[in-house]
């Protein structure tokens, strides 16, 4: 079997990014959850697969219905980055989510200096 | 130019004002506390809809009956809160809905168009269909800011507040409201122009999403 430097080096980045993944999972790090993990070991484990059988293309190819092997890997190519952007989208909006939250907090905080003696009388409201 | 709104409000009423700063750079959290009224202040811009609600709860923690919420630009007449909170007051609704005119003259015609489109979105997802669904001047019991409970921090927070006034059934009545455009109103850089509302509308569509 011939092996291509390509294969080489798909190879050794799936094996790093599987074993990052695994030792943060395993040590159970903040913010590491089964589904993240998940995710790592199909992305980078299906990867490494692909690179180590390139021909497994074709049995995926007749899987999903796509007679072209390589569009198929294409396709899941995009849908995986898909997921990863819908993925970081939805961190980044529960994160803007804290930080005004976290604001809000802080200058309700302050909500007694707010106050310089009586401001208008209290009736209704703003 | 703070300043002149508190001096406006006070002038049409016996109210308890509350400025929000919105991470502002400018000099309007000073000017507000010079007006001797409750200012708070947020110290990075997390956008209208954030500091609204800093607002609201803040009136809520003053023990406030009825929260008017109005824009700090001028645009809106503060002699108009006595209509807005007359309906809450007689115990016809929940939520006053001001509505600005939307004709040609005292509304710039490209305000008229988006407010509509604003109208039609807001209607296709949150299922009410409002006059003015960008109108920042309401007016709410306490009891409705209290279930109203939206995490939207940018423009699209009034939409959202239909949509909470939609799934918690509370009632709403529309009244017609006066509307200035000012050269600041108009100017400011954080307005809802045209490439702000299609950012609300992507944040309306993602927010259905996540």
């Amino acid at each position: 079997m011939k092996i291509h430097v390509y294969q080489i080096i798909i190879i050794c980045v799936s094996a790093v990014m599987l074993f990052q993944g695994s030792k943060e999972f395993f040590k159970r790090e903040t913010g590491q959850t089964f589904l993240k993990f998940a995710v790592r070991v199909i992305v980078w484990g299906g990867m490494g697969l692909i690179a180590i059988y390139p021909n497994s293309t074709i049995y995926f190819a007749k899987l999903i219905g796509i007679e072209d092997n390589i569009n198929a890997v294409i396709l899941s190519g995009f849908l995986l980055v898909f997921l990863l952007i819908f993925k970081l989208l939805s961190a980044i909006e529960k994160i803007e989510q804290n930080i005004s939250e976290l604001t809000r907090r802080e200058a309700l905080s302050h909500l007694d200096e707010a106050l310089p003696g009586d401001p208008d009388g209290h009736g209704k409201g703003k | 130019m703070i300043g002149d709104v508190i001096r406006e409000i006070r002038a049409a009423g016996k109210y308890t004002i509350i400025v929000v700063d919105d991470g502002s750079r400018d000099a309007t959290y000073f000017e507000a506390l010079a007006e001797r009224v409750v200012a708070i202040r947020h110290k990075i811009n997390r956008g209208k809809g954030a500091a609204t609600k800093t607002g609201i709860i803040a009136a809520k923690k003053f023990g406030a009956e009825i929260v008017v919420t109005m824009d700090g630009d001028g645009q809106h007449d503060p002699t108009d809160i006595e209509a807005l909170v007359a309906p809450i007051q007689s115990g016809q609704c929940d939520v006053v809905l001001g509505c600005r005119p939307k004709v040609r003259g005292e509304m710039p015609f490209i305000k008229i168009i988006a407010n509509k489109i604003g109208n039609i979105v807001t209607w296709l997802f949150y299922g009410i269909h409002v006059s003015d669904s960008q109108s920042g001047f309401r007016a709410y019991s306490r009891f409705a800011a209290t279930i109203i409970d939206t995490k939207a921090d940018k423009y699209e927070y009034d939409s959202k507040v239909i949509r909470e006034i939609n799934n918690n059934r509370l009632s709403f009545v529309e009244v017609p409201i006066k509307v200035r455009y000012t050269e600041y109103s108009m100017g400011k850089p954080q307005k809802q122009g045209f490439i702000n509302g299609i950012k609300t509308l992507i944040r309306i569509v993602w927010g259905l999403v996540v």
